[in-house]
C-alpha cells in the first residue's frame, strides 16, 4: 500500500468527496446490516434478507450524504484558502459552519443557524483534537532548554587568561 | 600549457584539470586535493547522473487513486442525474406558470435524481476500487495490470447485480467485463493502433 498524501487544493475536493463517500457507504453498510438484522422478523433467513435489503437501500444514501458534506466542506475550505491566502484551523471551522448552514438551507433560517453551529463545533472539536495530539507527540522532541545547562562541576573551571596572539582564534 | 592536451574530465566540468593562464594545477594529480578547496573535488562530480529525485517513472497505485475515482464518479453522477431531473421536471411542469410549486417541484426532482444517480455511480466506483486494490495486492496478482482491471470490472458487475438473480448477475458481469475491456483497449491504444496499422498496410 502506497503512502497516502493529500492532493493540492482544487483536486482535493474530488478526493475528499470520494473519501467521504467511502467512509459513509462502508460505515452505513455496517450500521444498516446490524439494524436490518435486528428489525427483521425472527428466523435466520428473514434476518439475513432484512439485513441485505437494509444495506442495499440505505448504505448508498448514507454514502451520498457523507459525500455531499465532504465535497461541500472541501470546496469551502479551498475557497477560504484562496481568499485568505493561508491554511489554518479557522478555515476548517468556518467551512464546517458554512457547510452545515448551506445544507440546511431548505429548512429555514433557524435550522440553518442550528446546523451551522453544529458543523462549526464539530470541526472545532476535530481540529482541537488534532492540535492536541500534535502538541503531545511534539513534547518528547522538546530540546532541553539552554538555561538549564550549567557549568559542569566535574570539569576544571574555564581558563581566565586570554589566549596568545591577541585573542584571534586560529582555525587552521 | 595547451588546453587541448588536458581535456575536461567530464561533460559537466568545464574547466580542465589545469588552468592554462595561471599555470597552477587546480587538481593536484598526486593527492587529488585542490589547493583552493578543503575537500577532494573528485567527490563533487563523478560523471554520473546529477538528479536528487529518482527519475524512474512512478505511477500511482490503485489505493492512491481510489478516492479520486470514487469522488469523480459521485460528482459525475450528481451532475448527470441533476441535469436529467431538471429536464424531466421542466417537461412535467410545462403547463405550470413560474410559481412556488413549480420551483419546489424542479428543485426536488433535480436534487433527488442527482442524489440517486450519484449514489449508484459512487457505489459502483467503490466496488470497482475495492476489487482493484484487492486483485492488484499481494493476495492475488501482486502487479497492477490488465488482469486485475478486467477481473475487477467483472466482479463489480456481478456484485452490483447480485440480488437480481443469476441472469441479472450474468448481465452485470458481462457489462462490467465489457467496460473494463474497453478501458484496457483505450489505455493501450498506441499498441492497438500500431498493430492495426500494420495489418492495414499488409
Amino acid at each position: 500500500m502506497e503512502e497516502y498524501a493529500r492532493e493540492p487544493c482544487p483536486y482535493r475536493i474530488v478526493d475528499d468527496c470520494g473519501g467521504a463517500f467511502t467512509m459513509g457507504a462502508i460505515g452505513g453498510g455496517v450500521f444498516q446490516s446490524i439494524k436490518g438484522f435486528r428489525n427483521a422478523p425472527a428466523g435466520w433467513r428473514h434476518r439475513a434478507l432484512g439485513s441485505l435489503t437494509a444495506v442495499k437501500m440505505r448504505a448508498p444514501i448514507t454514502g451520498g450524504n457523507f459525500a455531499i458534506w465532504g465535497g461541500l466542506f472541501s470546496t469551502f475550505d479551498c475557497g477560504m484558502v484562496y481568499l485568505r491566502k493561508k491554511e489554518d484551523p479557522w478555515n476548517s471551522i468556518a467551512s464546517g459552519a458554512v457547510t452545515g448552514g448551506v445544507l440546511a438551507a431548505r429548512s429555514g433560517w433557524a435550522a440553518m443557524a442550528g446546523s451551522a453551529v453544529i458543523g462549526g463545533v464539530l470541526l472545532a472539536l476535530i481540529e482541537g483534537v488534532g492540535i492536541l495530539i500534535t502538541r503531545m507527540s511534539a513534547e518528547q522532541f522538546k530540546p532541553i532548554s539552554p538555561t538549564e545547562m550549567e557549568d559542569p562541576s566535574q570539569l576544571p573551571p574555564k581558563p581566565q587568561q586570554s589566549p596568545p596572539f591577541g585573542g584571534q582564534p586560529a582555525y587552521q | 600549457m595547451d588546453r587541448s592536451q588536458t581535456p575536461p574530465s567530464s561533460p559537466f566540468n568545464f574547466y580542465g584539470a589545469q588552468d592554462p593562464s595561471m599555470n597552477v594545477p587546480l587538481t593536484s594529480s598526486g593527492s587529488s586535493f585542490s589547493p583552493y578547496l578543503n575537500i577532494d573535488p573528485s567527490y563533487l562530480n563523478q560523471g554520473g547522473s546529477e538528479f536528487i529525485f529518482p527519475t524512474e517513472k512512478r505511477t500511482r497505485g490503485r489505493f492512491e487513486l481510489a478516492f479520486s475515482q470514487i469522488g469523480s464518479s459521485v460528482a459525475a453522477g450528481a451532475i448527470y442525474g441533476g441535469v436529467n431531473g431538471l429536464r424531466l421536471g421542466l417537461s412535467e411542469t410545462a403547463e405550470l406558470a413560474w410559481s412556488k410549486p413549480k420551483y419546489v417541484q424542479l428543485l426536488n426532482l433535480t436534487l433527488k435524481r442527482g442524489a440517486a444517480t450519484a449514489n449508484t455511480l459512487g457505489v459502483i466506483a467503490l466496488f470497482y476500487s475495492a476489487f482493484g486494490v484487492l486483485y492488484s495486492s499481494s493476495l492475488f496478482f501482486d502487479v497492477d495490470d490488465e488482469r486485475s482491471t478486467l477481473l475487477a470490472g467483472t466482479s463489480t458487475g456481478l456484485l452490483f447485480k447480485s440480488t437480481a438473480g443469476l441472469k441479472g448477475m450474468a448481465r452485470g458481469g458481462g457489462v462490467g467485463f465489457g467496460l473494463a475491456a474497453l478501458w484496457c483497449v483505450w489505455q493501450n491504444r498506441d499498441r492497438v493502433k500500431s498493430s492495426l496499422g500494420v495489418n492495414q498496410t499488409l
